[in-house]
C-alpha cells in the first residue's frame, strides 16, 4: 500500500522497554521523550532513550488509564474509581476525586485538553441469563481538566469499559459490555446516538450463562463523523477467548448509526481486543490486543477501505496503542504473563513498552 | 430419620432372611450382592419405606419434627474454581493480590476479600479453610476427587457426595428427589463430561441425582387433563404391580432400575411444583438476586425445606477465569457473597442452619500469578473454600497460605481431610467399609484421613 509520499507502512520496532508490573495504559510525553504507564501496581514514568523507569504513585487498586493533560502535568485513573491529577516536575499530586464507586475502566481526555471522561460500572447479574442490572451510580462523568469539576453525569448500562472523545471535542462516546454505543454532545450532555451491535457480544453458552465480550476500545475517525469499535466475536468457548479479532466502523451521520465496514473475511485471527489508535496524519488505524489464534496481535487497517496494511506478532497482550503527535511513531504497551516468581519471591517485570517506526520500509 | 431400634432389629432379621434366600439364588454376578452392601442399601429402603413422604408427612407435628431434625446438605458448586485471592483469602496490596482490597470481617484479623461484605458480617457463622492443598490440575480430574472425595480407583466409582448423603441421611421413598442437581447450562465442558457420569458409583443409580433447572427444566410433570386423579393413581397401582412381579419372577436389575425411574417421576410428578422458580415468593427472589446461580440457591433451599436432603446448585463452568480474571470475578463473587449470606440466614431464621450444611467450593485454586491474558491458571496448590451450619462450627478460619498465597504455610487439608469431615459434621461414619465382589476393601473415606476437628462443633 503507497501512502503520501509514496512511502511504504513497514513498521519497525526500534524500542523495547519493561515496567514492573502489567501495563493498562500508556501516553507519550508531549516532548515524546518519556512515557507514563498505568501499571497494576502504580503510575510509571519511563525514560524513553535510557529505559529508567521510576514509579510516580500509586492508586489503591490498578491503574487502569494515563493521558498527559500539559507539558507535565498528567492524569491517571483507577480501579479504585479515583481520577488524580499529578505534577510530574514537582513530583506531587495536583488532585485526587473520587469519581467513581466501582472502577474506572477507561478515561479519555479531549484533543485541547479541556475536558475528560472516565467510565465505569460494574456488571452485576439483573436476570436469569445474566443480563446486566441496571447502573447505581453514572456510567459516564464528564470533567473539567482544569478545575476538576464535575460537567455531566450521563447513563449508560454497565459495565461500561471505554470511552472517547471526537477531535473536534464536541461529542463523547462509550461502548459497554453488551455492545452498545452511546453518544452525547459534549456540551449539553444530550444523548445523539444510541445502537447496539451484536457482534461482539458472546453469551458464555458452553461453560456458563455468564457475560465476557463487549467493546474494549473506542474511537473516533478524525472527521468525528464515523466511529470504530473494537473487541471479539463471537467466540465458541468464552474463557478461552477465541472469537474472531473484530473491528468495525459505525457512521454516525444519520440519527441511526450505519456500519460501514468490518473486519475482512480472511484477515483476522483469534483473540479479544482492546486497543484502537488512529493515525493522526494520515487514513490508517491500529488495533492491538492478544493473540490467541492465527499469527498477529497488532494489525495497520486502511481507514478507507478497511484493508488489512500490515500486522505485527508482538509475543505479549497489548493493551494501549498511541500515535505520536504527528504519526510516524507508534507507542505499543501491554504485559506478558505475570510469571513465577524467583527464588527470592520477586517477580521479573512483566509490563511492556515498544515503540516502532511505522515507514521504516524503502521509499518506492 | 425416626427409627426405634427395636424396629430396626426385625428390619434387620428380615433383611438376613432375605439375603440368605438371595445367595440360594441362581448364583449368578448380578446376584452377587455382598452382606454388608446389602443390608446399607436395604436399611436405607426399609427406613425410608417407615417414614415415607405421603404417610409421615401427612402428620404436620411430624413432618416438621423429621424435616428439622435430619442433617441435609447445599453444596454451592463453584464449577471451573474460584480464585481464593478474590474470596477467602486475599493478599491485597501484594504483587499476587489483584485489584480487590480486602475487609475486616466479625473476627479480628481475618480479613475477606472486598467482593464478600455480607459473607464479612456473618463470619462467625462461617467456617474457612484457607489451606487446601490438592493433587489434581484439570477440571475432569479435580471435580471427580472433590465431589467424590478421592481420586479414581478403578473399576469401581466411588459416588459423589450428595449420592452418599442421599443414601446415608435421605428418605428413599419420599417423592420429593433425595438429591437434586439444579444447574441450568446443558454445556459446561469438563463439566458437562462429568455430568454424563456414574454420579452415584457402586450405591446404583437410585442414588444419582434428579437434574433440573433452566434448559433442563423437568418436563412433561403435568397430569394429563383426560386423566383423573383416581384413574392415575390406579394406572401407577397396575403398573407397580406388573412391573414388580416381572422384577421378582426374572430376578432382573434391570427391570428394578426401571422401577425405580417411575418411582421417581411419580413422586417428582407429585411434587412439580417444587421445582418452579415462578411460585418462589417475589420478595425471595429479588432478595437472592436474578441470576440463575442465586435463583437455584433459593430453589435449593426451598427442597431442603420440603423434604431434600442434598442439593447442588451449580452454574456451569463460570469460574474457569483463564482470561479476564478479575473482571470475571467482579460479578461472580458479589452474587456468590449475597447467596451464601442469605442462604446462612434463612436457615438460621428458620431454625434450619444446624441441621443444614451448606458448602461452596470448587475443584480447585488459581494461581497467584497472572496469565498474559490477565487471567488466572488452575492452581490446587493453595485454595481455599467455606462452608456453615450443619454440625460445622462458625467463626473459625482454618489453615493459612504464606505471604503471596504460593504454598500452604499451616493445617494442610486435602480431599480426605475435607470429606471425613463433611462426613463427621453430618453425622455420617466416614471410614463406613464397601466389600466389593473381588476387589479389596473400600472405605468411604480412604487412609483414615482425619477431619478437621477444630471445624466440627
Amino acid at each position: 500500500m503507497n501512502y503520501m509520499n509514496q512511502e511504504k507502512l513497514e513498521p519497525k520496532r526500534i524500542k523495547e522497554l519493561k515496567v514492573s508490573s502489567g501495563v493498562l495504559s500508556a501516553a507519550i510525553s508531549p516532548d515524546e521523550k518519556r512515557v507514563v504507564s498505568a501499571a497494576m501496581d502504580g503510575v510509571y514514568l519511563t525514560e524513553i532513550e535510557t529505559g529508567e523507569s521510576v514509579k510516580l504513585y500509586s492508586h489503591e487498586s490498578y491503574a487502569s488509564s494515563v493521558e498527559w493533560v500539559s507539558e507535565n502535568v498528567l492524569v491517571s485513573a483507577g480501579y479504585d474509581g479515583r481520577i488524580i491529577w499529578f505534577d510530574v516536575a514537582n513530583q506531587s499530586e495536583i488532585r485526587n476525586e473520587k469519581a467513581h464507586q466501582f472502577w474506572s475502566w477507561d478515561l479519555a481526555v479531549s484533543a485541547d485538553r479541556a475536558r475528560l471522561a472516565s467510565v465505569t460500572g460494574q456488571y452485576l447479574a439483573g436476570g436469569y441469563k445474566y443480563e446486566p442490572a441496571s447502573e447505581t451510580e453514572p456510567s459516564l462523568r464528564i470533567y473539567d481538566v482544569s478545575t476538576g469539576s464535575l460537567l455531566h453525569d450521563l447513563p449508560h448500562v454497565p459495565s461500561v469499559q471505554a470511552v472517547t472523545i471526537s477531535p473536534d471535542g464536541k461529542r463523547v462516546a462509550a461502548g459497554n459490555l453488551m455492545g452498545e454505543v452511546r453518544v452525547y454532545d459534549l456540551d449539553s450532555g444530550a444523548l445523539t446516538h444510541q445502537w447496539t451491535t451484536n457482534d461482539f457480544t458472546s453469551w458464555g453458552i458452553i461453560k456458563s450463562h455468564s457475560y465476557l465480550g463487549g467493546i474494549f476500545a473506542i474511537r473516533f475517525a478524525p472527521d468525528g463523523e464515523s466511529v470504530l469499535l473494537a473487541g471479539m466475536g463471537p467466540m465458541r468457548d468464552p474463557m478461552a477467548g477465541n472469537g474472531k479479532q473484530l473491528w468495525q466502523k459505525w457512521s454516525l451521520e444519520s440519527e441511526k448509526p450505519i456500519l460501514l465496514d468490518q473486519t475482512h473475511d480472511g484477515e483476522s485471527g483469534e483473540g479479544l481486543m482492546e486497543a484502537l489508535a488512529v493515525d493522526p496524519a494520515l487514513p490508517f488505524f491500529v488495533m492491538g490486543g492478544r493473540l490467541r489464534g492465527g499469527d498477529w496481535n497488532a494489525a495497520f487497517f486502511d481507514l478507507n477501505s478497511g484493508n488489512r496494511l500490515h500486522t505485527l506478532k508482538t509475543g505479549f497482550r497489548i493493551t494501549d496503542v498511541r500515535f505520536y503527535e504527528q504519526g510516524r511513531r507508534i507507542l505499543i504497551a501491554g504485559a506478558t504473563g505475570q510469571g513465577k516468581p524467583k527464588d527470592e519471591g520477586a517477580f521479573d517485570p512483566f509490563g511492556r513498552l515498544e515503540i516502532y517506526e511505522t515507514f521504516a520500509g524503502s521509499n518506492v | 430419620m425416626v427409627i426405634t431400634n427395636q424396629c430396626r432389629v426385625s428390619i434387620e432379621s428380615l433383611i438376613n432372611k432375605m439375603f440368605e434366600m438371595k445367595r440360594s439364588g441362581c448364583g449368578s454376578p448380578e446376584h452377587e450382592i455382598h452382606r454388608r452392601l446389602f443390608l446399607q442399601g436395604s436399611m436405607a429402603s426399609a427406613s425410608a419405606s417407615v417414614a415415607s413422604f405421603s404417610g409421615l408427612f401427612s402428620i404436620p407435628a411430624f413432618a416438621e419434627s423429621v424435616q428439622k431434625s435430619a442433617k441435609k446438605c447445599i453444596l454451592l458448586w463453584l464449577c471451573g474454581a474460584p480464585s481464593q485471592f478474590e474470596t477467602w483469602d486475599p493478599k491485597a496490596g501484594t504483587e499476587t493480590g489483584g485489584p480487590f482490597g480486602a475487609i475486616p470481617t466479625q473476627i479480628p484479623g481475618v480479613h475477606v476479600s472486598s467482593l464478600m461484605p455480607k459473607c464479612a458480617s456473618i463470619m462467625e457463622k462461617l467456617a474457612v479453610i484457607r489451606s487446601m492443598n490438592t493433587e489434581p490440575s484439570e477440571h475432569f480430574q479435580g471435580i471427580d476427587a472433590l465431589t467424590r472425595g478421592d481420586t479414581p480407583r478403578p473399576p469401581f466409582t466411588r459416588p459423589i457426595l450428595g449420592s452418599v448423603i442421599a443414601q446415608q441421611l435421605g428418605q428413599l421413598d419420599s417423592p420429593v428427589p433425595q438429591f437434586v442437581l439444579l444447574d441450568p447450562c446443558p454445556e459446561g465442558n469438563e463439566f458437562k463430561s462429568f455430568k454424563a457420569g456414574n454420579w452415584a458409583g457402586w450405591l446404583g443409580a437410585e442414588y444419582g441425582p434428579i437434574r433440573a433447572g433452566g434448559d433442563y427444566s423437568i418436563p412433561n410433570l403435568e397430569r394429563l387433563d383426560s386423566i383423573s386423579d383416581i384413574d392415575h393413581q390406579d394406572r401407577e397401582a397396575l403398573r407397580k404391580f406388573l412391573s414388580r412381579k416381572y422384577e421378582n419372577d426374572q430376578r432382573s436389575e434391570s427391570a428394578a432400575s426401571f422401577n425405580a425411574a417411575f418411582q421417581r417421576v411419580n413422586g417428582l410428578m407429585s411434587c412439580a411444583p417444587l421445582f418452579d422458580l415462578s411460585q418462589l415468593p417475589e420478595a425471595d427472589r429479588d432478595r437472592y438476586g436474578r441470576g440463575a446461580f442465586a435463583q437455584h440457591a433459593l430453589q435449593a433451599r426451598h427442597l431442603i425445606e420440603n423434604g431434600s436432603t442434598f442439593v447442588m446448585v451449580a452454574n456451569g463452568m463460570p469460574w474457569d477465569n483463564h482470561v479476564f480474571q478479575h473482571e470475571m470475578h467482579q460479578m461472580l463473587v458479589p452474587e456468590l457473597d449475597n447467596v451464601f449470606y442469605q442462604l446462612v440466614s434463612d436457615l438460621e431464621e428458620r431454625g434450619m442452619l444446624d441441621d443444614t450444611l451448606v458448602i461452596a467450593m470448587g475443584e480447585f485454586g488459581r494461581t497467584p500469578w497472572l496469565n498474559d491474558a490477565r487471567g488466572r491458571d488452575h492452581y490446587p496448590n493453595a485454595w481455599s473454600l467455606a462452608m456453615a451450619g450443619g454440625g460445622i462450627r462458625g467463626g473459625v478460619v482454618h489453615g493459612s497460605t504464606d505471604a503471596l498465597g504460593i504454598e500452604v504455610s499451616e493445617g494442610r487439608v486435602d480431599q480426605r481431610n475435607l470429606f471425613a469431615t463433611i462426613f463427621s459434621a453430618l453425622g455420617i461414619d466416614p471410614y463406613q467399609e464397601y466389600e466389593l465382589p473381588g476387589l479389596p476393601t473400600f472405605h468411604r473415606v480412604e487412609g483414615k484421613a482425619a477431619p478437621i476437628k477444630e471445624l466440627l462443633v
